[in-house]
């Protein structure tokens, strides 16, 4: 059963922007998540975070492959 | 839908698609999101000469809702700010499940068009919109039932395939609405959509979408070649490089170019007539 993405943080501020109502932000890559992306974050409509989002990755690893996320989402 | 239309001066058709439901206002600040954001757009487009408006709904954080309620606090809040304008909803979604996707077409009153995916396209690296036959039959059968309006999605040649092995059974004039970017979409050249229009019957009324630097290009073609057009930040986010555009300005852009060219921006009243709408 897929859970919600642990690297989903809901946050008002960060990645230079700031918005009053929280909203998903990825902490693999540093930025907000586009709406569409937030579907696959929270595990919705079968979607599990672990396969279906190729920013993923294991909490171990970040750090490993922090110059290669991709911040354009 | 032909040149001689253009020749002719038939009236163009603006399509406003306010907010989509890919980006938000982390891709745009001013993107609307809101139920009232996006009705304040909706009076802005229809003013500068949009009849049609595409609508998505948000949550409250602007990820992508599809319940009828959503739909229902959108639509009345456009309505409440619009004058006259055709409302259409969207029932697109990328893994939505095939119930969710009738949500949209559920409000009261029923809008009068809704979009309709014709097959499966891609969005990032791993996720499908599946638009199955199955769901693409079932999701039309509910728009007749209801007086709803299709609109055909055709994101790629497949998706005409598509279209035209079912043409029969949409009511006169079936509307295409054809999409040119990157991915799945059609590659975004004049070429092709010079041979979109080749394959089509002549009762078909057509429109396009070019996303993003494609938007401005592809507007004027379908223009010359008597169809109508869609523009907003659902699919494109700047006026020019680099210069973030409004909802607004993209729709006053396309309808001086229409203007420009011969071809009457349609009112709501015209839009009616020309696509066989039930009305409001």
């Amino acid at each position: 059963m897929a859970e919600t993405c642990p690297h989903l943080a809901y946050r008002e501020e960060g990645d230079g922007k700031s918005f009053e109502t929280a909203r998903a932000f990825c902490t693999v890559t540093g930025s907000f998540v586009q709406p569409m992306r937030a579907d696959v974050c929270n595990a919705r409509y079968g979607l599990d975070p672990a396969t279906d989002c190729e920013f993923y990755v294991e909490p171990e690893s970040i750090e490993d492959e922090s110059d290669a996320t991709d911040a354009d989402r | 839908m032909t040149y001689d239309d253009y020749l002719d001066g038939k009236p163009a058709i603006i399509t406003a698609a306010l907010t989509g439901g890919v980006h938000g206002k982390e891709a745009h600040p001013d993107l609307p999101e809101t139920p009232e954001e996006i009705a304040s757009a909706a009076a802005a487009c229809e003013a500068a000469g949009a009849s049609v408006l595409h609508l998505h709904a948000r949550r409250d954080n602007g990820e992508r809702a599809f319940s009828a309620e959503r739909f229902q606090e959108v639509a009345d809040a456009v309505r409440e700010a619009t004058d006259d304008a055709v409302l259409q909803h969207s029932t697109g979604g990328t893994a939505a499940p095939d119930a969710l996707r009738h949500e949209p077409l559920r409000t009261d009153p029923a809008p009068e068009m809704a979009s309709l995916d014709m097959g499966p396209l891609n969005r990032y690296d791993r996720l499908t919109s599946e638009n199955t036959r199955e769901l693409v039959a079932s999701l039309h059968a509910e728009m007749r039932e209801r007086g709803i309006k299709p609109e055909l999605e055709v994101f790629n040649d497949g998706h005409l395939n598509e279209s035209l092995a079912v043409l029969d059974e949409f009511e006169d004039p079936p509307y295409l609405n054809f999409l040119f970017g990157g991915g799945t979409t059609s590659p975004p050249h004049p070429r092709n959509l010079l041979n979109r229009v080749e394959a089509l019957p002549e009762s078909v009324e057509f429109n396009v979408i070019g996303f993003g630097p494609h938007q401005l290009p592809m507007t004027t073609q379908s223009l010359l070649l008597g169809g109508h057009v869609r523009v907003g930040l659902e699919d494109n986010r700047y006026y020019e490089r680099g210069e973030l555009a409004t909802n607004e300005q993209l729709v006053a852009r396309a309808a001086r170019i229409s203007e420009e060219l011969g071809r009457p921006v349609a009112t709501p009243a015209e839009t009616r007539e020309l696509l066989g709408l039930r009305g409001r």
